[in-house]
C-alpha cells in the first residue's frame, strides 16, 4: 500500500471513532447506574417513594410480601426497601430526655437510599432476621445525645428497651433523617408500641431512564396482589428532569464528537483514495490495456476503501473491547454480551457504509478513466 | 525478413482497416490526426509503422488496440466489426485477441514478474492452476524464465521490455501491437526484442504491428508503412 502515513491517519481516526462509539454504547448504562447512586446526594432521582395513605375512615394498608416481590421484579428495578415509622421515640442519657424520630427499616434500606456507615457498621440481613436490638443513629442525633460521633458499641434506651449502637449513618442530606434513629424492621414490629404498619416502600431504579416506566407499572403490580386505592407514588420529578436534561446534552456532545471523528475518517478515505487514483493512473491504464473492465478497476479500488474502513473498524472493536474490559473492572459492572455484539455489528456495518460511501466516487473515477489518457498520464 | 505465406493470406486478414480517420475537436477547431488509413495485416506478418513525431502512429495503434474510437472508418479485427461492439465486449476482445507492448516498459511497480504476467490471465478468467504454465511458457519465449519471481523494479531496461513482451504474449493473442518497443533500449537489446517478435510470427498464427522511428528496426519487419499527414502509405 502506498501513502502509508495517510492510510495510518485514516486507520487511527476510524478505529478511535469506533472504539469510542463502542465504549459510549456499552458502558453508558453502567456509568449511569453508578452515577445514579451518587445522584442520591442531589435528590435521589432514581428512587421511587410509595406509601399507603392513612385515612381515618379507611382500613389501614401495608405492603404484603408478594407485592414487594412483584415490585422487585419489575424491569428496571434494582432493589426495594420496606420502612415503618414509629414516630416520636425517646431516650434517657445522663438524666436527660431526648426525643427523636424512629424508623424500622429492612436490610436493603441503606443500599436503596444510598447511605453508608460514617462510623461502625449498618445492620444487615442477619440482624433483621435475628430481630436484634441494634440501632443506627443519624449524625445530628448522635451529636445531640452523646456529644460525639464515637458512638459505636454504646447502649441507649429506646422506649424502655436497651439497644446497642452499631454505627453512624453517612450520606444523609435530609436534616430530619440526620435526627432519626434506625432499627431493624422486625425488631421495631416486636418491641416498639404504636409503630405503623410497613406501609412505606422505596424502589431504586437502574437508571433515570427507567423511572417513568417503573412508576407507571407500580399501580398494576400492586393491585395484582392487594388493593391499591390508598397507594401514593412519589418521584422527584424536577430533579429527574434536570438530570435527564444534563445527561442528554452530555451524550449529545459525546456522539457529536464521535460522529465528527468518523466523518473525518470518511473524508480521509475519500482523500486517500483520490490520491491513490491519481498516483496510480498509469497502473489503471495498464490494467485496462491488459483487459481489465471498468468493473474490475471499480472492484479493486472499492475493496481497498473497504479494507481500509473495515480493517480500521476491527482495530476499533478490539480497542473498544479492551477499553470496555478496563472500565468494567474499574466500575465493577459490565454490559450484557448481546449489547456488545450489537455494537460490534453496528460498528462493522457503519464501517462498510463509510468505506463504500467514501470510496465510491474515487473508485468510479478510476473505473471510468480512458486507457489512452491514463497511459499518457505523467 | 519473413514473407507472408499463401496459407496465412488465405485465412484472411487479422486486421482490416479502411478509410479510418481520427479528428480531435477543440475550441479553436478540429485537428485531423488520421485522415485516411487503409491497412490489412495477415497472420505471420510483422508490419512496421513509421512516421515523424505527431504523425498519429500511436493514435493508430491505440485505435487498433481498441483504446480509442475513430471518428470514422471501419475496423475488422479477426473478422469481427469491433467498432460496433460495446465497451465490455471490446474489453473482452482486447483480452483474448490483442497483446500490447508500450514504449516505456510499463510494468506494475511493487510486483514480481510472475504477478505482472498473471494480471492478464486473471482478467481473461484463466483458471488459477493453469496460470503458472502459461506464464512460464510466455517467459520462455523471451528467455526470461529464470527471472519469474524477481521484483519488476530490480530488472534492467532490456529485461523489463522483454517482460512486457511476455505479458503481451501470455494470453496467446492473435495480434501484438507494440508502440516503440525498442525506444528506450540499446541496439543489442532492441535486436533481441525484434528476434522475439520474429520468432512469434514465424509460426504463422500471430501478427505484429510495430510503431517505430528506427529504420533498422523497421527493416526487420515484413512490411513497412509510413504515416504522413494522416495518410498511411505502404513503402
Amino acid at each position: 500500500m502506498r501513502h502509508r502515513r495517510r492510510y495510518w491517519g485514516v486507520v487511527l481516526a476510524i478505529s478511535l471513532g469506533v472504539a469510542g462509539f463502542m465504549l459510549v454504547m456499552t458502558m453508558s448504562r453502567d456509568f449511569k447506574k453508578n452515577f445514579n447512586r451518587d445522584l442520591t446526594l442531589i435528590g435521589g432521582v432514581t428512587i421511587i417513594r410509595m406509601y399507603f395513605e392513612d385515612l381515618p375512615d379507611q382500613r389501614p394498608q401495608w405492603f404484603r410480601p408478594e407485592t414487594i416481590a412483584a415490585l422487585r421484579h419489575l424491569p428496571g428495578v434494582t432493589d426495594a426497601s420496606l420502612v415503618a415509622l414509629a414516630g416520636g421515640a425517646q431516650t434517657n442519657w445522663r438524666t436527660r430526655k431526648y426525643y427523636f424520630s424512629l424508623l424500622g427499616v429492612d436490610e436493603s434500606f441503606w443500599e436503596v437510599r444510598g447511605f453508608w456507615p460514617l462510623k461502625g457498621q449498618l445492620f444487615g440481613e442477619r440482624e433483621v432476621e435475628g430481630r436484634k436490638r441494634e440501632v443506627v443513629l443519624g449524625t445530628e442525633l448522635a451529636r445531640r445525645i452523646f456529644g460525639t460521633q464515637e458512638v459505636e458499641g454504646l447502649y441507649m434506651e429506646i422506649d424502655h428497651d436497651l439497644f446497642r449502637v452499631s454505627g453512624l449513618l453517612g450520606g444523609i442530606t435530609d436534616s430530619s433523617l440526620a435526627n432519626s434513629a434506625f432499627i431493624p424492621l422486625t425488631t421495631a414490629e416486636d418491641r416498639i408500641p404504636g409503630i405503623s404498619l410497613a406501609n412505606r416502600l422505596y424502589l431504586r431504579c437502574l437508571t433515570w431512564d427507567d423511572v417513568d416506566r417503573v412508576t407507571a407499572a407500580v399501580p398494576a403490580a400492586v393491585s395484582s396482589h392487594q388493593s391499591a386505592d390508598l397507594l401514593r407514588v412519589e418521584v422527584s420529578r424536577e430533579g429527574l428532569k434536570r438530570v435527564k436534561h444534563v445527561a442528554w446534552w452530555v451524550e449529545f456532545f459525546i456522539y457529536l464528537a464521535l460522529s465528527a471523528t468518523l466523518i473525518l475518517g470518511g473524508v480521509g478515505i475519500w482523500n486517500v483514495m483520490m490520491a491513490a487514483v491519481r498516483s496510480r493512473t498509469r497502473e489503471i491504464g495498464l490494467k485496462k490495456a491488459m483487459g481489465a473492465e471498468d468493473r474490475d478497476i471499480l472492484a479493486q479500488f472499492l475493496s481497498e476503501a473497504l479494507c481500509l474502513s473495515v480493517g480500521s473498524a476491527i482495530l476499533g472493536v478490539a480497542l473498544g473491547g479492551l477499553g470496555m474490559e478496563i472500565m468494567a473492572s474499574f466500575i465493577g459492572s459490565r454490559p450484557p454480551l448481546d449489547l456488545f455484539l450489537l455494537c460490534l455489528f453496528l460498528g462493522l456495518l457503519f464501517a462498510v457504509f463509510l468505506g463504500v460511501g467514501a470510496g465510491l466516487y474515487p473508485s468510479v473515477q478510476a473505473s471510468r478513466m480512458e486507457v489512452v489518457t491514463a497511459i499518457r498520464y505523467e | 525478413m519473413n514473407k507472408i505465406s499463401p496459407s496465412a493470406r488465405a485465412n484472411g486478414a487479422l486486421i482490416n482497416v479502411s478509410n479510418l480517420a481520427k479528428i480531435y475537436a477543440n475550441g479553436a477547431g478540429s485537428i485531423p490526426i488520421l485522415q485516411k488509413v487503409n491497412l490489412k495485416v495477415f497472420p505471420g506478418e510483422m508490419v512496421a509503422v513509421m512516421g515523424p513525431s505527431g504523425s498519429g502512429k500511436s493514435t493508430l495503434l491505440f485505435i487498433l488496440g481498441l483504446f480509442l474510437h475513430p471518428t470514422r472508418g471501419s475496423y475488422q479485427l479477426a473478422g469481427e466489426d469491433v467498432l460496433n461492439l460495446d465497451r465490455t465486449a471490446q474489453a473482452e476482445f482486447r483480452r483474448r485477441r490483442v497483446g500490447f507492448v508500450f514504449q516505456s516498459c510499463d510494468l506494475l511497480e511493487n510486483s514480481t514478474v510472475y504477478e505482472n504476467l498473471e494480471f492478464p490471465l486473471i482478467y481473461a478468467g484463466i483458471d488459477r492452476h493453469k496460470r503458472p504454465a502459461r506464464i512460464l511458457a510466455a517467459l520462455e519465449q523471451v528467455n526470461l524464465e529464470h527471472r519469474i519471481h524477481h521484483a519488476s523494479n530490480h530488472l534492467s531496461g532490456g529485461e523489463r521490455q522483454r517482460v512486457a513482451v511476455a505479458r503481451a504474449l501470455v494470453n496467446q493473442p492473435q495480434v501484438i501491437l507494440a508502440d516503440e518497443p525498442t525506444g528506450q533500449l540499446d541496439r543489442g537489446h532492441s535486436h533481441l526484442i525484434m528476434d522475439h517478435f520474429a520468432e512469434i510470427v514465424k509460426k504463422g498464427e500471430t501478427a505484429v504491428v510495430v510503431v517505430t522511428h528506427d529504420s533498422e528496426i523497421a527493416d526487420r519487419c515484413t512490411r513497412i508503412c509510413s504515416l504522413e499527414d494522416g495518410i498511411l502509405y505502404e513503402r
